[in-house]
Parts: C-alpha cells; sequence; structure tokens
C-alpha cells in the first residue's frame, strides 16, 4: 500500500468533486442564462474533471496494489467516472449540451455518496483475488454508466411536451424520435454490458464458490435489471407502446440498478456484500 | 410479444418477491419475522423456496415455449428477408427510406456510409444500378440472443435436476467418504496463508481422491490436486472446490487417569464419551487469542494463536451441565472423567460438485452476448443509387432500426457529396 500515491488520490478526487459541481452549477447557468458560451465552458470543465477522475482512479489501483473496484467507495467512484464518460460521449458526438444539465446532478450525487464511504484500503479475501474481478466489476461500470445516461435522456423525453415550443431549449433539446434513438442506443450499451457482467460474474462464481447461480440477491436484482431493459427493448418495437410507455421502463431500469447497487447492499445482505 | 412482455414482468416480480422474503425458514421463523397469516401465506404460495416452486418453474416452462414459438415462426421470415433484401430490383419498387436526387458521385455516398464496395447491375428495363447491403447478419441478433435465452435455461434446469453435490471436512491426515460415490478424500494438507496484518491471502489444501469401488491391476486408482480459492480441481468427473475453512482441536477423555478417547473435533461438532454416551460434549467455538471483554462477552484479538481458548458445552441426558471457556492448559473434570483440548489448527471444508450442463448455460450466455451485439450494433444498411435519363443518380438508403440518427447520417453522407460539386 502506498499512502503517498493515496494521498495523492485523494486530493484528486475532492478536484474531480469539485469540478463536476462546478460544471453542474454552469449547465444549470447555462438553461437559466440562455447562452451557448456557458455550456461550452461546462463541458470542458466535465471533460477535465473526468480526465482528472480517471488519474485519480489509476492512483488508487496503483496506491492498492489492486483493481480501485472492490469495495462501496471505490465501486460509487468508478459508477460516477462511468457515467461522466458516456453521458460526455453523448454530449459530444450528438451535440447535446442540455443532457449535460440533466445528467450532471446524477453524477454528482454518485460521487457524493462515494464521498460519504469509507476510503481505507483493504486487503482482499480469497474469493475476490481473480482475474475476472477486473472484466466483472468494469463491464458492471459501463453499464451502469449507460443505464444512468439513459435514464437522463427518458426524464428529457418524459418532460419534452413541457418545453416551449420555439424557445431556447426547444431548439436545444432534440425531437422526441432522436430523443428515443439516443435513449435506445444508451439502454443498447448498458444491457450488452450488463449481460457482460451477468455472465463474467457467473463463471467467476463458478470458479469461486462452485455455482454459477445461487439467486443470491445482486445477482437476483441484476436478472431483475435485465428483464427490466428487456421489456424496455420489447416495448420499443411495439405499436402504441413505443415513446413514453418504454420511457418510463427505462426510468424503472435505472431505480433498479440504484436498487441493485445500493438498496441490496443495505437491506439485502448476501455473499456480494462487499461488493 | 404482449405474451412475452407479461411473462417478462411476471418473472422480474417474482425474482423480486424471492429476493425480499427470506428463503428456507421455517414457519414459526416467519411468523416470529412478519405475522402468523404472512407466514401461512408464505407457505401456501411456496415463497418460502420461490426459485424453486412450481410457479416459478412454470413461468420459465412458458417462457421458453414463447421463446421457441417466436424463433420457429420467425425463422423461414429472416431467411426469406435476407434473399429478397438482396434483391435490387424488388427494393426499387418498395418506397420506404431516405431518398437523395440529383446526384453526381453516388460511390461517394456509399463511401460515406461506410457501405461495401457496391455492386453493378442492370434491370429488366435497362436502368443502371448500384446497390450495397451491409451488416446482413444484424438482421438475426434478436434471434440469436433468444436461442442463447433458450439454451441458457434448458442449461440451468437440467443442471438443477441432474447436479450431484456433497461437502467433506476435516483436518490433514483425515479420510472421509465422499457422500454415494465410492470415492474417498484424504486431506494431505491444508495451508491458510496469512498476510502481516492477519488478513487471509489464500486457503489451500492438497487432497487425494481415490476410487475404492474399481481396482487396476490391484491397486486402487487415486488421484492428487491442490486446490485454493477461485482454482478448483477436476478429479474422477467432479469439482472439487476449497469452500470455507474453520477451527478443530483435539479432544482427549481420560477415567480414573486412564486414557479412554481421542478425536478431532471440528467447531460445532460433539463427542459422546466412549463408555457413557449420555455424557456429550460439544465444542460451541474456538478463539485463538482469547479475551474476555466485559462488554461484548468472549473475543479473539488476533488470530494468532498466542491464547487460545475453548468454548464447549457438556450435556448429561440431552440436559446442559455447564457451558464454559477452557484454556489450553485447562481440563474439565466430570466425574470421573478429564477432558482436554489441544492442538488447535484449521479444517477445510471441500465442496464437490458434478454438473455435467454448465457447459450448456455459459453456451446460452456467449450466444446471448453475440446476439446483442448483432442486434445493437450490426444494423442492417442498404443503399441503392439509379441512374436516371439526365445521368444524375437517385440514392435511396435505410436502415430499419436507424430512425432519425440513420436519416442524419444519410442527410450528412449526400450534403457531403453536394460540397464536392454535386447537386441535390
Amino acid at each position: 500500500m502506498n499512502t503517498q500515491i493515496l494521498a495523492l488520490e485523494n486530493m484528486l478526487f475532492t478536484i474531480t468533486m469539485l469540478l463536476y459541481f462546478g460544471s453542474m452549477v454552469l449547465y444549470f447557468v447555462f438553461i437559466a442564462v440562455k447562452r451557448d458560451g456557458i455550456s461550452r465552458v461546462a463541458v470542458t470543465l466535465q471533460v477535465i474533471g473526468w480526465c482528472l477522475h480517471t488519474v485519480a482512479l489509476i492512483c488508487r489501483g496503483i496506491g492498492a496494489g489492486r483493481l480501485p473496484m472492490t469495495n462501496q467507495y471505490e465501486f460509487a467512484t468508478s459508477f460516477a467516472w462511468g457515467i461522466c464518460l458516456v453521458s460526455l460521449f453523448f454530449v459530444l458526438k450528438f451535440h447535446f449540451s442540455v443532457l449535460g444539465a440533466f445528467a450532471s446532478p446524477v453524477m454528482f450525487l454518485i460521487i457524493g455518496y462515494a464521498a460519504m464511504q469509507s476510503k481505507d484500503v483493504h486487503e482482499l479475501m480469497p474469493a475476490l483475488r481473480s482475474n475476472w474481478l477486473g472484466f466483472h466489476v468494469s463491464t458492471a461500470i459501463i453499464a451502469y454508466g449507460a443505464f444512468g445516461v439513459s435514464f437522463v435522456l427518458s426524464l428529457i423525453f418524459l418532460l419534452r411536451d413541457k418545453v416551449q415550443a420555439g424557445g431556447f431549449l426547444d431548439q436545444r433539446i432534440p425531437d422526441r424520435e432522436k430523443l428515443d434513438g439516443i435513449s435506445y442506443r444508451s439502454v443498447a450499451l448498458g444491457l450488452l454490458f450488463l449481460t457482460f457482467t451477468i455472465v463474467t460474474g457467473a463463471i467467476w462464481a463458478e470458479r469461486a464458490w462452485g455455482r454459477y447461480w445461487s439467486w443470491d440477491p445482486k445477482e437476483t436484482w441484476s436478472l431483475v435489471t435485465w428483464i427490466i431493459y428487456a421489456i424496455y427493448l420489447h416495448l420499443r418495437i411495439r405499436r402504441g407502446y413505443e415513446g413514453k410507455a418504454a420511457a418510463i421502463f427505462a426510468v424503472i431500469g435505472f431505480l433498479c440498478v440504484l436498487f441493485t447497487y445500493v438498496g441490496v447492499n443495505t437491506f439485502l445482505p448476501g455473499i456480494h456484500s462487499y461488493a | 410479444m404482449q405474451f412475452a412482455i407479461l411473462l417478462l414482468a411476471v418473472l422480474a416480480i417474482a425474482c423480486s418477491a424471492g429476493s425480499f422474503i427470506t428463503q428456507g425458514q421455517t414457519y414459526d421463523w416467519y411468523a416470529k419475522q412478519y405475522s402468523e397469516r404472512a407466514a401461512a401465506l408464505i407457505l401456501a404460495l411456496h415463497l418460502d423456496d420461490a426459485f424453486h416452486s412450481w410457479w416459478f418453474v412454470l413461468i420459465n416452462v412458458f417462457l421458453c415455449i414463447n421463446l421457441l414459438l417466436c424463433n420457429v415462426l420467425r425463422f423461414p421470415r429472416l431467411k426469406k428477408r435476407m434473399e429478397t433484401e438482396m434483391d435490387a430490383e424488388k427494393w426499387l419498387q418498395s418506397t420506404s427510406g431516405e431518398t437523395a436526387q440529383k446526384i453526381n458521385r453516388p460511390e461517394e455516398v456509399f463511401l460515406r456510409l461506410r457501405m461495401p464496395k457496391p455492386k453493378q447491375i442492370r434491370t429488366a428495363d435497362g436502368r443502371e444500378i448500384l446497390f450495397s447491403f451491409k451488416n446482413r447478419i444484424g438482421l438475426w441478433g434478436a434471434w440469436i440472443c433468444h436461442f442463447g435465452i433458450l439454451l441458457l435455461i434448458l442449461g440451468f434446469g437440467l443442471g438443477q435436476m441432474t447436479r450431484k453435490q456433497y461437502t467433506v471436512y476435516g483436518v490433514p491426515g483425515q479420510t472421509k467418504p465422499i457422500g454415494d460415490t465410492g470415492l474417498v478424500l484424504t486431506i494431505d494438507d491444508f495451508q491458510v496463508d496469512l498476510r502481516e496484518d492477519d488478513t487471509v491471502r489464500q486457503y489451500t489444501a492438497d487432497i487425494t481422491v481415490r476410487d475404492m469401488t474399481e481396482k487396476t491391476d490391484g491397486e486402487i486408482h487415486s488421484e492428487q490436486a491442490q486446490i485454493s480459492v477461485n482454482n478448483p480441481a477436476f478429479l474422477f468427473g467432479m469439482k472439487f472446490y476449497q469452500n470455507s475453512t474453520g477451527w478443530a482441536a483435539q479432544v482427549s477423555v481420560t477415567e480414573a487417569g486412564e486414557p479412554l478417547q481421542e478425536e478431532t473435533l471440528c467447531v460445532g461438532e460433539y463427542l459422546a464419551v466412549q463408555d457413557k454416551p449420555e455424557l456429550v460434549i460439544l465444542l460451541n467455538a474456538f478463539y485463538p487469542d482469547y479475551l474476555l471483554d466485559p462488554v461484548g462477552g468472549p473475543m479473539t484479538v488476533s488470530g494468532q494463536l498466542n491464547n487460545p481458548a475453548y468454548l464447549y458445552t457438556v450435556y448429561y441426558q440431552n440436559q446442559i451441565l455447564g457451558m464454559n471457556a477452557l484454556m489450553e492448559s485447562e481440563e474439565l473434570t466430570i466425574d470421573d472423567y478429564v477432558v482436554k483440548f489441544s492442538r488447535p489448527q484449521s479444517y477445510t471444508l471441500i465442496q464437490i460438485k458434478k454438473d455435467s450442463f454448465t457447459w450448456l448455460a455459459f453456451v446460452g450466455g456467449m450466444v446471448i452476448m453475440i446476439g446483442l451485439f448483432l442486434a445493437f450494433y450490426l444494423l442492417p444498411v442498404r443503399v441503392c443509387a439509379v441512374r436516371e435519363a439526365d445521368d444524375t443518380w437517385t440514392v435511396r438508403g435505410i436502415c430499419k432500426k436507424g430512425g432519425t440518427i440513420f436519416r442524419e447520417q444519410f442527410a450528412r453522407a449526400v450534403k457531403g457529396e453536394e460540397e464536392n460539386g454535386g447537386e441535390r
């Protein structure tokens, strides 16, 4: 354990949090004062924050001498990193700054949750000392990040009609069809990676515990999340249910993600209690 | 599809109910935890073993039938689509998709949309056509994903029905039978690798398994392996896992100064005194570095054997005679009997499993991933260009799942062509 590097990580984590906060405030100001220049600064702050966040995670990994993905703090900070990455991807690809205004509070809440967790570095128990850990948790981070962004997009979709026609926001938020398309892409990314997470977790569990599926609460809720997004995909292609109904399921899906991550650990302890 | 959505929703509700209600408990436990009425309801609905209940199996059977029917019905349609969508002339007759007219260099539109090199064909009425189709395999994405789910459920279900599982625990030197298999397992060695801070790095056991039912040239066939957490071994067609560990100790009983009995007891095990079986000693717990905390009770300060203590209970005719902690050098006297605990050591718990269908479930998982990738990232795109009478081209592109995003992509590809000198 390298305490100097861990101290650096702690400092970088704090700066990252401040940058995410600054970026969130600027996104709100952008919507309030209706000036595009402010959104560009907000995106820049978010990009810098994400870069520092990446360095912080690398420092954590070096300092702990292992992948920084094994306790509540490490997973929460990685989760915020994943949401930031996926939201930046969609903001830049589709020139959709308003997405940042909705995604940044979610990101800030999750990194805030991370800040409240213990940052102590503990050695890994034997079951966690596996190469599968990296595959299993890193795919979960991308999946959760993508679902976080689809949640935000679905909220924007559901609120789209409340936006004044021809107004500042109306011109900066894609139409419902495009919003639905971007949200679908985000869910697609999330579902593919969640499937990776479940499959790699099953392979690992088979090696570590002798059972690839034990109906442990974490496993069960990952399956519930998978099913909710499968329903979303089916609703999307069903006439009469596409759009609003599908968006509602994307919102429910992310609530399931949050429950799988925080709720299961709090209310339903099982063999995944450390995660 | 409506039925499939309903089944998925019911499955999600069933899974969440199974996760909220603690599984495998008794009526009394549920009655104490919730209420008597709730306990009766839980047992009546088999919610105490939700994931193995008849209704949970039934939901999965319905889901499998639904997936199977869906795939059977879609197979000929998809096969036909694969063939007809390559028929440029047929496709020209349809009006769907994005259209751009008066294009001078259609090849550039194909390039910008990253289409494969277009085929040049002539229609029956002599019109020249450039035609390209990419990601045809993507049409099969959902079908493959459904097939993967079927394989996974099948592999899991068959595994549940046929799997055999045994546990053997003991200390080095002990040999124990593995259930009804005719095999015996000897624990040759067991090591607990500790870090400096007393946390466990790894548990490692050396084991030998012998087949007592078959002899080759008069020799008992045996296989050896070293197992540790995350590194199981495959012996005699079964998987051996280093699953768990705990403390064990040597218990010696003397009667009037004469040795009567000596056995290894794991924590939680009982010893019945040989010539007085109604006198039973239970090893409740072991503390390697014992401390009697006035508030928290007996506890261990570290994992090191600095101050070993044994917590025991003595029963006589099923009644508790007494319970106390005994230090390493202390003796317990009951009438003529003297009981002494010594040589504390870690025991290993080895899990042995045979599941012939695990591979099928994993193949199912892989197939699902391939299916999802094809469905999400290999969206079928067709682009066709027709030479008009004035020598310009009309280009049409279609990507059914692409929606607005493909429309914009197509428009950008056409615009790029315009910027390079074309007209629209």
